[in-house]
């Protein structure tokens, strides 16, 4: 169950890789939201209590209602433009993440063979990590930039959970507020952002140098 | 209980308070009041007086409650000085800003001190993020395009850095399987404990992940840009607090994998990687003193450079460590008093370029002698503290396994003095181009007490060397296995 889900996570990855809508990415980070419930609550559906839904229930509620629709809201109060402006096309992004997924994956067995870790969680995780990783360095708009980095923190939480981290539940909650907080302040910013700049994209910050 | 109310608690209550309560001059009577609080309890704890107990995630020992005390220390200046600074005429669009300075700072000191205090990765990470939460909005206070642009990448730059550091930790997870650790909580003292057993590769590459992520925050290069740009826009007390305090939470993330990574076959590979980054800084440091032009992005190269030094004095070991210990105390005085006066010399020239800034002695003497002697405190001229830890380092390196370091590290150091002595001699003593000649008179100020009393707290601390500070970092050294 858990390689099924973190296989979808994979594909979301790909979609995200090829589309060239920003609205797409925001879809994408619904979906690995649900994707990411769904791996936690697992352990729930045979030994059910109340308090282990908590996590489940917050990770519902930030990643997939609130964060998105925050930053769908965002888009549509600047009026961002719909298409994502890429510094390097589709093409040549798409081969370039294939392999670096085939390493990763080729990496996590070869290292699953001297420590006990779920190889597909593991590696589509750290696909994750990469590929927000990716998007930030690759793409001009800075709306894609904090989908980039949710993308990464998303792949970070599936990360967690194949190498069954023992966070307690109190840390994991903070965890989560503060990726709510850091995304809020970057909403916020980027609000003054299209009030004091041209535009929303990285080349128009460029004032500080030495 | 007391003191994890007086510690967290509090100050959390407070920015609750200044948000409800508008009014500047109490929000400042109260935020002061709890710096106060701060202050008196972690120099209590600090010298042994009063003894803690905190609850679980929580504890005390050498290295947190020194951090501590400097963060106190630190904290309490940058407060006292607030709400003069906040009554200083700003643009129209900054006074927005001032509604929320203390709501932010107490914040900070919330989220500062779990962060030094805690026992437990994960506690540890949860709040250094939230120290930069509440930083990031200080950063835009002037409300204008460069700040902007600051918060941005400081906000980004240090979030992905964090993120990263978080991997750092699970990874730390992933190199406690099949050993007694596992199945039990991420506490720093069980794997300093069990060090022994972990996986050696899981662990080398947590700590990479947690160095250079933290390096972000730590201001290591070349992790360090977002860093320097938030330095130098930054409000001064702001860029005090930063230079001083924050820049030295994410140092101590670094030290504790740093104390778990001690006792296995990575510990050579870790200090290499430690003395790397710091060799880097120092490198970034002179490399832009040569053309930097903005007198507070001068003094953000500053701090790059001396957490370099910490770093080189963490991963040389030995006598070096105790000087950069001693280095992270006096470099955290030294930054409040250099930020503090560079805030007056923007406030007279509305500028922050070097090249508009000329006759800071005769236009404002007292700033002007006081930038003068914070940068010779800085550049480790006697007595100030930072000439003996220098010293301390110095001597460590010299007698470590790496001497050749040491040249060095002392071609970079000078070629850095020269520069910003340069940059400095110009601003106090060369003439404008169609300036009258005028001598100004300069009403004595707060930050000019201020000032006066963290120089006298310089040399003094370094003159008498107390007992118990030197007690309390020799302690250090101890936990980290280092032999005198």
């Amino acid at each position: 169950m858990e390689n099924v889900l973190s296989i979808l996570f994979c594909l979301s990855l790909f979609y995200v890789v090829v589309t060239s809508r920003v609205k797409a990415y925001v879809t994408v980070l619904r979906v690995q939201g649900i994707i990411l419930a769904i791996l936690l609550m697992i352990p729930f559906i045979y030994h059910f209590s109340i308090f282990g839904i908590i996590l489940p229930a917050t990770l519902l509620l930030v990643k997939v209602f609130l964060i998105p629709r925050y930053i769908n809201k965002v888009i549509l109060d600047l009026d961002i433009k719909r298409r994502i402006e890429p510094t390097i096309q589709q093409m040549v992004f798409l081969p370039i993440v294939i392999a670096s997924m085939i390493v990763i994956f080729l990496a996590s067995n070869i290292l699953s063979k001297s420590t006990e870790l779920n190889v597909i969680p593991f590696a589509s995780g750290f696909s994750a990590i990469v590929i927000g990783i990716y998007i930030i360095m690759f793409r001009k708009k800075l709306i894609v930039h904090v989908c980039g980095f949710l993308i990464l923190e998303n792949g970070i939480f599936l990360f967690g959970t194949a190498v069954a981290s023992e966070l307690p539940m109190m840390i994991e909650l903070g965890t989560l507020l503060d990726v709510f907080v850091v995304v809020f302040l970057m909403g916020i910013a980027l609000n003054r952002i299209s009030n004091t700049f041209e535009g929303f994209e990285i080349t128009d910050l460029g004032r500080l140098k030495d | 209980m007391l003191e994890f109310s007086i510690f967290i608690l509090l100050p959390l209550l407070t920015a609750g308070f200044c948000y409800f309560v508008k009014d500047l001059r109490i929000q400042y009577s109260i935020s002061l009041a709890v710096a106060v609080l701060h202050l008196g309890l972690s120099l209590l704890v600090f010298l042994g007086l009063y003894h803690t107990q905190l609850p679980t995630f929580f504890s005390v020992d050498s290295l947190s409650k020194f951090f501590l005390l400097i963060l106190s220390n630190v904290y309490f200046w940058v407060v006292l000085v607030s709400f003069s600074y906040l009554k200083r005429p700003v643009m129209p669009k900054a006074e927005e800003g001032k509604k929320y300075y203390f709501l932010l700072i107490n914040f900070y000191l919330t989220a500062n001190s779990a962060a030094m205090l805690s026992n437990h990765f994960g506690m540890y990470w949860v709040a250094s993020e939230a120290t930069t939460l509440s930083v990031a909005p200080l950063i835009y206070f002037y409300r204008n395009e460069e700040s902007l642009e600051a918060m941005w990448k400081y906000l980004f730059l240090v979030s992905v850095g964090i993120a990263f550091a978080f991997i750092g930790i699970l990874l730390l997870t992933l190199s406690a399987k099949g050993t007694g650790l596992e199945g039990k909580q991420l506490f720093f003292w069980e794997f300093v404990r069990n060090a022994a057993q972990l996986n050696p590769i899981w662990l080398k590459a947590s700590f990479i992940f947690i160095f250079v992520g933290l390096s972000t925050k730590i201001g290591i290069a070349p992790m360090h840009s977002g860093d320097i740009d938030a330095t130098s826009n930054a409000p001064s007390p702001i860029a005090a607090l930063m230079s001083g305090s924050l820049r030295l939470t994410a140092l101590l993330g670094v030290m504790r994998i740093f104390l778990i990574i001690r006792p296995t076959t990575s510990y050579e590979f870790a200090k290499i990687l430690l003395i790397i980054g710091a060799l880097l800084s120092l490198f970034v440091a002179f490399v832009f003193m040569f053309k930097v032009n903005n007198y507070k992005r001068m003094l953000a190269y500053s701090s790059v450079e001396h957490l370099g030094l910490i770093s080189l004095g963490l991963g040389v070991g030995g006598l070096a460590f105790i000087g950069a210990m001693y280095h992270a105390f006096y470099n955290s005085i030294a930054k409040v008093i250099l930020f503090l006066t560079a805030g007056n010399i923007h406030r007279s020239y509305k500028s922050r370029e070097v090249g508009k800034v000329y006759s800071v002695l005769t236009r404002i003497p007292k700033t002007g002698w006081l930038f003068l002697l914070a940068f010779l405190a800085i550049s480790g001229i006697p007595p100030s503290g930072i000439f003996f830890s220098e010293i301390k380092i110095f001597e460590g390196i010299l007698f470590s396994d790496k001497p050749y370091l040491l040249a060095i590290v002392l071609f970079f150091l000078l070629f850095i003095f020269i520069n910003m002595g340069k940059i400095i001699f110009n601003m106090l003593y060369q003439k404008g181009k169609d300036e009258k000649p005028q001598t100004g008179t300069e009403k004595f100020e707060l930050t000019h007490f201020i000032s006066i009393v963290l120089l006298i707290l310089l040399a003094s601390v370094a003159i008498a060397s107390p007992e118990i500070l030197y007690k309390n970092i020799i302690s250090i050294t101890k936990d980290f296995g280092m032999n005198l």
